[in-house]
């Protein structure tokens, strides 16, 4: 038999598979920082400590629904390299790809004043805030250096191989953006 | 085409580079199989060393061969070493890794080069852990880590930092390879092996890999707040900032109470395989033993807090975890039940690999037993850090885990060697290893009952527990000759051993078609699989070389093998394989050299390796498979 006789595709290709398993560890990951995060709420009478501000919500608020709205043009790209066509993918991949760049650099400059002014080695509720907050801005980092490397694989050519990477950095976007969208909700749960 | 045509063509196409370089740059999951096999036999080796100087030291009453330092590094790196080192990557590594391809009909895993990868960490966190031999600070607050002791007022040396680093890395490497397995087992099982066809070693790897998945988080999260608290004084188990230790010992159950079931469940696995071949049956019950391995792996997710019963945790707490406890026993003896019934059914032919599966279902009953003792709560705080524990779990994790794994290295031995081992040596060499196993671990039952505590480098005489004592030193010993001839066996078959032949137990499972050892390609012809039991439907396989002559699944013309869908493994699409590649090592070289300064607080030059390691990805991913 050749693979000329065979259907297309009729499931899911493997590297999505791994995609799926890789973002289960991350979110079981994420699923322990924001346990802890409540296990350490529960043992504190004060959550955030007197004196200490709470943590601002403007700017995350905007800046997260940017990002998670960014979830719509990536599943056009992906849509778009199944189907084959490169240059609206690739369209579609680079508009996620600029507003995903705007917000990573954005948060990572007010991280640095988040250190400061939540400094981690005041409290028990600054590490696991500074831990939290950390982490997820590492996994939109991760994602943001997926989004280039596609930005610039699929400008000249679709291979099978391209297709089902970027479709599972898709996959991976869709997770980052739940994600980040929980932290932003344990975020505001401390002006409740 | 002529069949020797066709075979020459996929020698041609799955073959790959010769010498060192080879092994260092392989894909191949044999290769790679084999690789964690004798790393890990060396783990194994130093991990008894090291309990073998431990009972030394307690052979009798104020013996002073090693110091009350070296004692606590030497029980910490025993427990580190066997569970981390030896275990997890001996059986999803070595086992998983050459067995599961071969065992579903695959040309190779799901994702070759991220199988490497998975070994080369794995391999840079066993020199990274060991490396601390060298300048004298060997972890040192036991393979559970407690908090305060492991934190920098208590433990001011770089002793936690190499156990906490060592185990991020090493998580790393067993998650890669676990999602490895779990996308193999999902997407690359041949054509026709639907779920209820599949063999239930792979189930049990399944249940291990999703465990491990779900589980390692736990504690890399852990590692991670206990070393940015010892090096960047953050605050997460100090009372005194509003942290708390008893985070840690949460943390490190839930990861560590499935981990149990992650070691034991390979070998459940192995004892499935072993049983029907040597009993010459299919498996009684197979469906519901299928169920009761994932339900073990699911239930362990629930039961953590019972290793916490005298901690001081709420009543509540106490009897949820309990019950939750005690409901591991039905799937358990689910599986036993089903074993003792298929040898029973069957006629069973007692040769070596079969009698460590019967050794193994003794010990395991009886650490099932005083298992279920621990779920009663007063039970277990009447013997908490007593020898009473120690006795329990080495019934599971040496006898119940690692018992399969010995008959398991027997069983496959012609396999992978193409040679076999000698019959009377492994006769002799399962009997010094049982009494061995019980000499050493027996006693520990009653000296635990008579209050001997656990971790102590050192007692007292006239307790009554000397005589005990000395009798589990003479039992180590006699364990250690046994597995010195089980290894001196293989050594010597590896040399003269008769040749094996494609299939000499005639077993029943996809590995025992192709011939010994088989060829880089696996498989000539991708089989069709019609029941669990494929190598033992003959006109399949028959209908097999009929396909090779025509020609049929062959997949001669690249470096190919098919995928098919997830639960009735219909082919669906045919998978370009990636050629051997130097950049999974590479990789690995980066983030163990990031390690070290991660360890010395260079977080600069550290960052910068990290960077380095990201970089590998960009040259591993524009060498694409070549698409036919």
């Amino acid at each position: 038999m050749t693979t000329a006789t065979l259907p297309v595709r009729v499931a899911r290709p493997k590297g999505w598979w791994g995609a799926v398993v890789f973002v289960a560890t991350e979110a079981t990951l994420f699923g322990t920082l924001i346990g802890t995060y409540i296990y350490l709420r529960l043992h504190n009478a004060h959550w955030p400590p007197p004196h200490v501000p709470k943590p601002p919500l403007l700017t995350p608020t905007l800046l997260t629904v940017a990002l998670v709205l960014t979830s719509i043009p990536l599943h056009v790209a992906s849509r778009a390299a199944g189907d084959g066509r490169r240059e609206s993918a690739w369209r579609a991949t680079t508009a996620s790809f600029v507003v995903q760049l705007v917000y990573i650099v954005w948060q990572l400059h007010d991280y640095v004043h988040t250190i400061d002014v939540y400094d981690p080695r005041q409290s028990a509720w600054s590490s696991i805030f500074v831990t939290l907050l950390g982490a997820d801005h590492l996994h939109v980092l991760v994602g943001v250096l997926l989004s280039a490397w596609f930005v610039l694989r699929i400008s000249s050519r679709l291979t099978r191989y391209r297709i089902v990477g970027l479709q599972s950095t898709v996959f991976y976007w869709h997770a980052v953006n739940v994600i980040t969208l929980v932290v932003l909700v344990v975020q505001a749960s401390t002006h409740l | 085409m002529a069949v020797v045509d066709r075979i020459e063509q996929l020698e041609e196409l799955w073959l790959e580079r010769p010498g060192v370089l080879g092994w260092l740059t392989t894909v191949d999951h044999k290769r790679i199989g084999i690789l964690y096999f004798w790393t890990t036999i060396l783990f194994f080796a130093a991990g008894g060393v090291e309990a073998l100087l431990m009972r030394t030291q307690l052979a009798q009453a104020d013996e002073r061969v090693v110091s009350p330092e070296t004692y606590d590094q030497l029980m910490t790196m025993h427990g580190v070493t066997m569970i981390f080192f030896f275990i997890i990557p001996m059986t999803t590594g070595a086992f998983g890794n050459y067995l599961v391809p071969l065992l579903i009909g695959a040309r190779d895993m799901a994702f070759p080069r991220l199988n490497a990868l998975s070994f080369w960490i794995f391999l840079g966190s066993g020199v990274f852990m060991y490396s601390s031999f060298l300048i004298g600070q060997v972890p040192n607050a036991g393979w559970f880590d407690y908090v305060p002791l492991a934190l920098r007022q208590y433990n001011g040396g770089l002793n936690i930092d190499f156990y906490a680093l060592g185990l991020i890395f090493n998580g790393v490497a067993s998650t890669i390879g676990a999602l490895n397995l779990i996308v193999t087992i999902f997407k690359l099982r041949a054509p026709g092996m639907s779920w209820n066809r599949m063999p239930l070693f792979c189930f049990a790897l399944l249940a291990a890999s999703l465990s491990l998945v779900f589980a390692l988080p736990a504690l890399t999260a852990d590692c991670i707040f206990l070393e940015l608290q010892r090096k960047l004084g953050f605050h997460f188990f100090d009372v005194a900032h509003g942290g708390d230790p008893l985070l840690w010992q949460h943390l490190f159950w839930i990861f560590g109470h499935p981990e149990v079931y992650i070691i034991v469940l390979p070998a459940f696995g192995i004892a499935t395989s072993i049983i029907p071949t040597f009993a010459r049956r299919r498996m009684v019950a197979f469906p519901l033993v299928a169920m009761a391995e994932l339900l073990v792996a699911f239930i362990g997710f629930g039961v953590w807090a019972h290793h916490m019963f005298a901690t001081g945790i709420s009543t509540a707490t106490l009897v949820f975890f309990a019950a939750a406890s005690m409901m591991v026993v039905i799937p358990s003896t689910i599986q036993i039940y089903a074993w003792l019934m298929t040898v029973n059914l069957g006629t069973p032919d007692f040769r070596a690999p079969l009698m460590f599966i019967g050794g193994f279902i003794v010990f395991f009953v009886i650490g099932g037993l005083s298992g279920i003792m621990f779920a009663a709560v007063p039970f277990d705080q009447a013997t908490t850090d007593t020898y009473f524990v120690v006795a329990h779990f080495h019934f599971i994790i040496f006898g119940a885990a690692v018992f399969p794994l010995l008959g398991g290295i027997y069983y496959w031995f012609p396999k992978v060697t193409g040679r076999m081992y000698d019959e009377r040596l492994a006769r002799w060499s399962f009997w010094l290893t049982f009494v061995g196993t019980s000499l050493t671990f027996f006693p520990m039952h009653i000296v635990g009952l008579l209050g001997m505590t656990r971790r102590v480098y050192t007692y007292r005489s006239g307790l009554g527990w000397d005589a005990y004592n000395l009798i589990e030193t003479i039992g180590g010993f006699v364990l250690a000759a046994g597995l010195l001839l089980i290894a001196s066996n293989i050594a010597r078959s590896l040399r003269v051993g008769a040749p094996a032949g494609r299939d000499p137990f005639h077993g029943g499972t996809l590995e025992w078609t192709v011939p010994s050892p088989p060829p880089h390609y696996n498989f000539a012809v991708i089989p069709t699989v019609t029941s669990a039991y494929p190598n033992w439907d003959e006109r399949d396989r028959e209908e097999d070389l009929r396909r090779l002559e025509r020609g049929d699944l062959v997949l001669d013309e690249a470096h190919e093998t098919p995928a098919t869908t997830v639960n009735d493994a219909q082919l669906s699409e045919i998978l370009e394989m990636p050629p051997e590649s130097p950049w999974p090592i590479v990789l690995a070289l980066a983030v163990t050299i990031a390690s070290f300064f991660l360890l010395t607080s260079h977080y600069a030059t550290a960052t910068f390796f990290l960077a380095l390691a990201v970089l590998t990805l960009a040259g591993w991913h524009v060498q694409e498979p070549v698409e036919a």
